[in-house]
């Protein structure tokens, strides 16, 4: 297990540095020269960063939802997080908000991701608790309703703002600048310890309630704070960056093929595994079409779906 | 002859008759409905909108997109819905003898629908400055409404041409940026890169594979540009929109320099108002070579 660790870490900096080095030209790290170095700072590290702390909140978030819903297809955008969030972005990049400069739209998709979460988490509680498939229902239906309304948004609006708000909804990391990165890693971070704080209690929480109660965790709370963590996680990367869809439903699965399922393994390796991949994916995007860009939400799924199709035959991936 | 040889020819004769009247009645009806100008004209397009209004038939029209908000008066036509989603029914209550079209945003599916309905199209095809003039020609000849068509189109002929004949090599690498984040910039194809070919700079952009790409902030800081232009378009305060990304690549020799200009949005429709835009352009390029 300490090897496969090391390994995956080891492969996670070995990203980084290429990403940063090789990007859609590369820049030689001995020779930087001016422009190099102002293309390193101001550009590529700062958007290095918000893919790989966006694939560590959608990676993380994916395997702790999967536990408290038990549920294989659980992802973070399945609660309608995402959809909240996209909505009141697009709301503001079509109407042209622009109160805050450059943070308003992100500003907004967070505001909206959380409202979101917390109008999930009400309908889902009752009797004192959060119930699984409460939640998954309410977050199915309240995503219907807001993408119902973002198409709605989307099909009165201008060409022009449609076009902006598409390629925003898809993630759009070039936007990445070093401005928001405190305020999403702040949040990403502190859901990132309450989860693996709580690895534990997620173990047992898959077991079932009643074994986790034996096993002295508390469901109800439990699951609440493992909740509380996600919508964090998620609402800061969506506020980054926009939606990226895929890798917060499969990387958990990957990650338990590598590392099995206990998430105080599972979480930090499906975090590592989900920044790795966004940074490749974004990589990727900017670099096959360049000068133009692709929208690495694109990318994720083209390049990780195939994989976890190839693991789906390969071994039983979809246990949890 | 027998009794049914007589019948045939008889069907024969009448036959004829019947072609013979068709045949002579048929370019009657084609010229009648030639004869005079359109009086209920439909524009799906606010560049065809423009022209439409700048060769005077603006009393004409009866119904444009939601885009179309050039000139005033063409706010308060009829709305029949957007570019690439144009509503059918709103059309056809409009009654439109005809309903002119581009090929640029317009969906090639809705102008077979009007046709198979025996509603007369008509398709703008031009995309770039040079071939403006001849476009707007050939709508006059549509609209058989040729004498004011053909003068716009000469006017705009002639200014293209004057500043062709100026033209000169200014060696300044332009930017001109639609819209900031997202980074979406003018590329090849656009009147935008026509009006910065045309008044002797170059676009930076120019090798892009679509119109208006979405474009690597790599790339700008790379390609370096001498002057960046903002576009005004949708009336909202790109002095502010643009500030973020403008801070943010303040290295480069444009913005180091405070050679980043807001201009309006003369040249974002392929109508009359491209020479404004040039005429903006030419001013702001011009003093820039001078400094």
């Amino acid at each position: 297990m300490k090897t496969k660790l090391t390994l995956i870490t080891i492969f996670a900096a070995m990203v980084f540095v290429i990403a940063l080095f090789i990007g859609p030209k590369p820049i030689s790290p001995f020779n930087l020269g001016e422009m190099g170095k102002d293309i390193i700072f101001s550009i590529r590290l700062p958007r290095v960063l918000v893919s790989i702390l966006m694939g560590m909140a959608l990676g993380a978030s994916g395997a702790v939802l999967q536990g408290i819903l038990r549920n294989p297809l659980a992802d973070p955008y399945i609660l309608g997080i995402s959809s909240g969030a996209a909505l009141a972005a697009a709301f503001g990049i079509i109407t042209g908000l622009s109160l805050f400069g450059i943070v308003t739209i992100p500003l907004l998709a967070f505001i909206g991701a959380l409202i979101t979460g917390v109008f999930v988490g009400a309908m889902g509680w009752k009797r004192g608790g959060f119930w699984p498939d409460r939640l998954l229902l309410a977050g199915v239906g309240l995503g219907f309703l807001f993408s119902a309304m973002l198409m709605l948004l989307m099909s009165i609006s201008s060409d022009e703002g449609l076009r902006r708000a598409t390629l925003w909804i898809f993630g759009d990391l070039s936007i990445a600048d070093w401005s928001i990165i405190p305020y999403g890693s702040v949040f990403i971070a502190a859901g990132l310890v309450v989860a693996m704080a709580r690895a534990k209690a997620l173990n047992a929480l898959v077991l079932g309630d009643d074994l986790a109660h034996s096993l002295g965790f508390s469901p109800r709370k439990e699951r609440f704070i493992l909740f509380v963590s996600v919508g964090l996680m998620t609402a800061a990367s969506v506020a980054l960056g926009g939606m990226i869809g895929f890798i917060g439903l499969l990387i958990p699965h990957i990650g338990r093929f590598l590392v099995g399922s206990d998430n105080k393994v599972l979480i930090p390796v499906s975090a590592i595994g989900g920044g790795v991949l966004l940074c490749i994916a974004d990589l990727i995007g900017k670099s096959i079409v360049s000068p133009m860009e692709l929208p690495a939400g694109i990318i994720t799924a083209i390049l990780g779906a195939p994989y976890f199709l190839f693991l789906l035959r390969r071994k039983d991936v979809l246990s949890i | 002859m027998k009794a049914r040889d007589k019948r045939y020819s008889n069907y024969f004769w009448k036959a004829t008759a019947v072609l013979f009247l068709l045949f002579t009645l048929h370019p009657s009806l084609i010229t009648s409905s030639y004869a005079e100008a359109p009086k209920r004209i439909i524009s799906l397009s606010p560049s065809t909108t423009e022209i439409l209004f700048a060769a005077g038939l603006g009393d004409n029209i009866v119904g444009v997109t939601t885009f179309c908000d050039h000139p005033e008066e063409a706010k308060l036509k009829p709305k029949i819905g957007g570019m690439s989603n144009p509503s059918l029914e709103a059309v056809i209550t409009l009654k439109p003898d005809i309903v002119i079209m581009t090929t640029d945003g317009n969906p090639k599916e809705f102008e077979e629908r009007l046709r198979s309905m025996n509603i007369k199209t008509y398709v703008f095809t031009a995309r770039t400055m040079s071939q403006l003039p001849d476009g707007i020609r050939d709508i006059g000849r549509a609209l058989n409404e040729e004498n004011s068509f053909n003068t716009l189109a000469s006017d705009i002929e002639k200014a293209l041409g004057s500043y062709k004949a100026r033209r000169q090599g200014i060696s300044k690498k332009v930017l001109f940026m639609i819209w900031p984040e997202p980074l979406i910039v003018a590329g090849p194809g656009t009147a935008i890169d026509d009006a910065i070919n045309l008044l002797g700079a170059a676009n930076i952009a120019d090798d892009a594979v679509i119109q208006y790409p979405k474009y690597s902030i790599e790339e700008v800081v790379r390609r370096s540009p001498d002057i960046i232009f903002v576009g005004k378009g949708s009336g909202m305060n790109m002095e502010e929109t643009a500030g973020g990304l403008l801070k943010r690549i303040s290295y480069i020799p444009a913005v180091k320099n405070n050679k980043v200009f807001y201009v309006g949005d003369g040249l974002y429709r392929l109508g009359p108002r491209v020479i404004e835009g040039l005429e903006e352009l030419e001013g702001l390029l011009n003093k820039e070579t001078k400094d």
